[in-house]
């Protein structure tokens, strides 16, 4: 396989890349010059080589415990379960949230052979069985479909026994959306999970 | 309702077509292999979403656009005129980018409602249509599946209840199975199946009485319109919904309760269901029974009986449809004026003046004749082009 070729596979393996745009990125490291290649590929080798799941939460961190889990003044009261690390990043920008996080890593998606073992639910029970635990929340923040709400009914079941409160996010209407242009099942939630002004 | 404008681009035969429609009936004369059921299936696509005659998405697009084209692209368009308004309707079929020189092996679907991006979901419904086909006779001959999407394809045009059950349905049971397959090579535990349970429990109680009312509806009629069909004949057609359910819990399939019957079911038969690695009570597995003279129509029925069995069930269809939506959907007749007897081509004609536009396809320009539709617009169709008479 000609050197050329090798890249331009290696890029189309990436999510969200076809067969053009792996070309076209295979062409432009090419005809880049050759610092900013050495850059991209060591950038690559670093990431791999540094990077580890906090021992905590789960996310993907350059140190452990990370950054959010060592921070103090958050809240210890209440966490957070996502399913990949991205989502931390998407509600931590909301800035409406104080508390900690836990990464799951995956849904329970039998089709997918995927159950619960497969995800960080063990870790997410040791960290609640430890003796200095002071959660008494955990917010299920799954994707509001199919296997996001087996994942969410399967952790509450788990967890409701051990006293905590169980809550999950809230589905309805984007903000900024337009009624008109709303589908049925998401104007129906909203409808059914309606709030008092 | 009725179809205002249909353009269609690099459909099967038909590489542009561009057709103003005003209700009424249109007859599409046309030789064998013209392309006449193609643009009757291709109006039916826009109604249900579904690719048809077991083709893929990618067999919607004409072969010169896939050969030729760099991006080869299908577009299905219709402006739609009902009593609430007009929509417009867009699907669009995709075929798969690949590298110079190689051919798609697959397509995608998009839908448009109103020039809005939308799920097929949304489309399916917009634009309801009633099919008639030489095809139809296998609804009453052929396998339980087949009957199973007369009826989601039916039902889904004017119940989207139905439609998103039905949906949510398929991929639970897919994930349970799966589950299921899991815990047959002792892996995982058993208390997993309860979300998926529950879920295939309410969906399936839904599906399930959705079809016993429609079935209750298609026989009473079905069965008066096989009478006027067949007056001559001594035997009637009945029609029963087949629920693949336990006796107990299919006789209460009208109570509200049926979703919690429905999963104790699906609970106590776990056991057999993980040793055998499939669900096997639910819609998924329903079947209709079509009986002449209360035998079976399938396997005793004459052919001339099950033709005019299907031809009873379509005409039901129409007034099922007209019923739970308020106006009639648009009918379309892919050659099946020819082959019937006077008597009952004059029923079939008689139903046609009863709704807002009719789609006739005919091998033969004088099936229907000028004096048995002397209002008809009628069109030739020759090598993908229409021309209007």
């Amino acid at each position: 396989m000609s050197p050329i070729q090798r890249l331009v596979d290696a890029f189309h393996r990436l999510p969200g890349i076809g067969p053009k745009s792996a070309q076209r990125l295979a062409y432009h490291v090419l005809r880049a010059p050759v610092e900013e290649a050495r850059d991209l590929a060591e950038a690559l080798l670093h990431v791999k080589e540094s990077i580890v799941l906090c021992a905590r939460c789960q996310n993907v961190t350059d140190r452990s415990p990370c950054r959010i889990c060592a921070d103090t003044s958050r809240e210890r009261t209440v966490i957070c379960v996502v399913e990949e690390p991205l989502d931390v990043v998407a509600i931590d920008r909301t800035g409406g949230y104080r508390g900690l996080y836990h990464v799951l890593h995956g849904v329970v998606s039998p089709s997918d052979g995927i159950g619960p073992e497969d995800l960080k639910i063990e870790e997410l029970l040791r960290r609640l069985r430890d003796v200095d635990t002071e959660v008494t929340e955990i917010i299920v923040a799954t994707n509001p479909n199919l296997q996001g709400e087996a994942t969410s009914m399967y952790l509450a079941r788990l967890l409701r026994p051990l006293g905590l409160k169980v809550t999950r996010l809230a589905r309805g209407l984007p903000a900024g959306a337009d009624l008109e242009y709303a589908d049925d099942v998401t104007l129906g939630r909203a409808m059914e999970y309606r709030q008092e002004v | 309702m009725h179809i205002a404008h249909l353009t269609l681009t690099n459909v099967r035969s038909f590489r542009r077509l561009d057709l103003a429609l005003e209700p009424g009936r249109h007859v599409i004369a046309g030789d064998n292999a013209q392309g006449k059921s193609n643009l009757l299936e291709a109006v039916q696509m826009l109604a249900t979403a579904r690719t048809l005659r077991g083709g893929t998405d990618l067999d919607v697009i004409s072969w010169p656009a896939v050969e030729e084209d760099p991006l080869p692209v299908a577009r299905l368009e219709a402006a739609v005129q009902t009593a609430q308004g007009k929509r417009t309707l867009e699907i669009a079929v995709i075929a798969q980018e690949t590298p110079p020189g190689m051919r798609p092996t697959r397509a995608s679907r998009r839908f448009r409602v109103n020039g809005v991006a939308r799920r097929a979901s949304d489309l399916i419904g917009q634009l309801r249509v009633v099919m008639f086909s030489a095809d139809d006779l296998e609804i009453i001959a052929g396998a339980p599946a087949v009957r199973r999407r007369y009826l989601d394809i039916t039902l889904s045009q004017f119940d989207g209840a139905y439609l998103r059950a039905l949906q949510r349905y398929g991929r639970v049971l897919e994930q349970r199975n799966s589950l299921l397959r899991k815990l047959q090579e002792r892996r995982g535990r058993p208390d997993e199946l309860d979300f998926w349970d529950d879920e295939l429990a309410s969906t399936g109680a839904l599906i399930a009485q959705r079809r016993a009312d429609a079935i209750r509806a298609l026989a009473r009629d079905a069965a008066e319109r096989y009478a006027e069909l067949a007056p001559s004949e001594a035997e009637d057609l009945a029609i029963c919904y087949v629920p693949r359910l336990p006796p107990a819990v299919a006789e209460a399939i009208r109570e509200h309760d049926l979703a919690d019957r429905l999963r104790a079911t699906l609970v106590e038969e776990r056991r057999e269901d993980i040793l055998r690695g499939v669900t096997r009570w639910g819609p998924h597995r329903d079947d209709v029974q079509f009986l002449i003279g209360g035998r079976h129509a399938g396997n005793s029925a004459s052919r001339g009986q099950q033709r005019t069995a299907a031809l009873a069930l379509r005409l039901a269809e129409v007034e099922l449809s007209t019923r739970r939506s308020g106006d009639a959907p648009v009918l379309l007749l892919d050659d099946i004026l020819s082959e019937l007897d006077p008597a009952r081509r004059e029923r079939i004609l008689q139903v046609a003046y009863g709704v807002d536009q009719v789609l006739i396809t005919t091998p033969d320009e004088d099936r229907p004749s000028r004096e048995e539709m002397p209002d008809a617009v009628r069109y030739r169709l020759a090598e993908g082009i229409l021309t209007r008479q």
